[in-house]
């Protein structure tokens, strides 16, 4: 107890004496998370895109235009029987079009002069597993024929963007890996200024007895701080981030079609402090093992 | 106390110290000496182990330095008390947070280590001075401030390098008194040093190194 009181205050003496190195090493880490934080809420918000996304995929069957009613009622029902079909709705021609001119101004005049067949009656089919991709493959197939004149399967547009998601996914994992490497480098490198600073005192404590445990402690304490600071300023910033410059965007591209952006879940943010505590501990550890390992 | 069977060092191609036999007893007072690079500094280091023997084996106080893990030198050096030629005082920190390092590191509660502090203070001549800052005494003074720090845990051995080196000669004097005194104690105390006039002045056992070779004993 009384080395943890002579560690602590040889801590909070190193934190004041060396107060813009500390301040340094800190920027530098909430920095880092910060870069993380922004780059994992972008991916957190295109994977929730994507599932919701998923849960609503379906196909759409548009009607030759005379193809009777009660052949397009007695389809829909067969395709009822099939036990991997959720639901099936019927949208008839007036359906789609009072669609269309409820969310497009002045399309109704546009519709009239084309006449009509313009939107074409459809079957939405959905399927009871959204990621039954083979069942939907399985019906685009079938409805190919004289009943229908186009198939419109969403499933492969989102698999398409998926790979692309997976893409990023490694190329996030990449780049995390290089901040943190950067980070981890700049931090370590500014610790070590600290450790520079008070090298004469850290010989003379080798000299009259001091373990490398109690050289490193205080350190570690630095680094415990930065760390914390740091995450706790990444994830302000974060949120600053997510207000500011995030939601503005939203409402200037009008992405709203999943709902509202959503700021980083608090397991994410939970990861990126213990990231951010990681990183300056780990920093302290490599700049002080680097010194001891130097003097004898 | 210190006991040295055909120990040598080498640097590279270079002898700093050749197949050396010697025995210090517990309690006494001894000179390294000899001329710039005759092995006086190798010596020393070796003992309190910031250097290893290339051969040979090397006893302080029953325990087999040269065999000491890294891990291992902190209890060694806990034992004894160092004095070097340019002092090594931290200039942020006061005489007595100078002095406290040793005992600090050993998790000596801070009532003790203010009690101790203050006597050993008193004993090198430097009562009253705790809350000064090194760079504000003279030299002989912040050689003193080394020794107290050397002393302050009662450690059975004293190396001291060059202690005097730095110092005029009444400083010097005074210095020497302290390491007499201490060596008085009971703690054995060996001083590296080339200055003939102490030597003299204090006669003590003398160890004489020449390349590197113990030239008498």
């Amino acid at each position: 107890m009384t080395v943890f009181g002579h560690v602590l205050r040889r801590a909070l003496r190193s934190l004041w004496e060396n107060l813009y190195l500390n301040a340094m090493a800190t920027t530098v880490i909430a920095a880092a998370l910060l870069l993380m934080g922004v780059y994992l809420t972008v991916q957190y918000n295109l994977n929730t895109f994507v599932d919701s996304w998923d849960k609503d995929v379906h196909v759409s069957a548009y009607f030759h235009t005379d193809v009777p009613e009660q052949r397009r009622l007695d389809l829909r029902d067969r395709l009822l029987d099939d036990p991997a079909v959720a639901r099936v709705r019927y949208v008839s021609e007036d359906e789609a079009r009072d669609w269309l001119v409820e969310r497009v101004d002045g399309v109704s005049d546009v519709l009239d002069q084309l006449g009509p067949g313009v939107l074409p009656a459809s079957l939405e089919i959905t399927a009871t597993d959204p990621g039954d991709t083979t069942a939907l493959a399985r019906w685009a197939d079938d409805l190919e024929g004289p009943d229908f004149q186009a198939i419109d399967y969403g499933q492969e547009w989102i698999e398409r963007f998926q790979a692309f998601l997976s893409v990023l996914k490694l190329l996030g994992a990449l780049l995390g890996t290089l901040i943190l490497v950067a980070a981890l480098f700049l931090v370590t490198n500014t610790v070590y200024l600290i450790v520079y600073n008070r090298r004469e005192e850290l010989e003379v404590q080798k000299l009259v007895g001091a373990t490398g445990a109690y050289i490193t402690a205080p350190f570690l304490l630095e680094g415990l701080l930065q760390g914390s600071l740091g995450a706790l300023f990444s994830t302000v910033g974060l949120w600053a981030v997510h207000v500011l410059l995030i939601a503005r965007l939203q409402d200037a591209l009008a992405l709203g079609m999943a709902g509202e952006l959503a700021m980083l879940p608090g397991r994410w943010l939970v990861l990126l402090c213990v990231t951010g505590i990681v990183l300056g501990v780990g920093a302290s550890i490599v700049a002080v093992t680097r010194f001891l390992l130097r003097t004898p | 106390m210190i006991r040295l069977y055909h120990v040598t060092k080498r640097y590279g191609d270079v002898h700093a110290l050749q197949d050396i036999n010697l025995h210090v007893a517990k309690g006494e007072f001894c000179y390294v000496t000899g001329p710039s690079g005759a092995g006086k500094s190798t010596m020393l280091k070796l003992l309190y182990g910031a250097v290893r023997p290339t051969s040979g084996k090397l006893l302080v106080g029953g325990v087999d330095v040269a065999r000491l893990k890294r891990r291992e030198l902190p209890g060694l050096r806990r034992n004894m008390g160092i004095v070097f030629q340019d002092f090594k005082l931290i200039d942020t920190r006061t005489v007595a947070e100078n002095v406290s390092l040793s005992l600090e590191v050993i998790g000596t509660p801070r009532a003790d280590i203010r009690r101790r502090v203050q006597a050993v203070l008193s004993i090198v001549g430097l009562r009253g001075r705790g809350d000064d800052r090194p760079q504000t005494l003279s030299g002989g003074e912040q050689q003193r401030v080394a020794v107290a720090r050397a002393i302050v845990n009662d450690p059975s051995i004293v190396l001291a390098d060059e202690p005097t080196g730095n110092l005029d000669g009444a400083m010097a004097i005074e210095v020497m008194e302290i390491l007499q005194a201490i060596n008085l104690r009971g703690t054995t105390v060996l001083v590296a040093t080339h200055d003939h006039g102490l030597m003299q002045r204090f006669p003590y056992r003398t160890l004489r190194f020449r390349a590197g070779r113990l030239e008498s004993a």
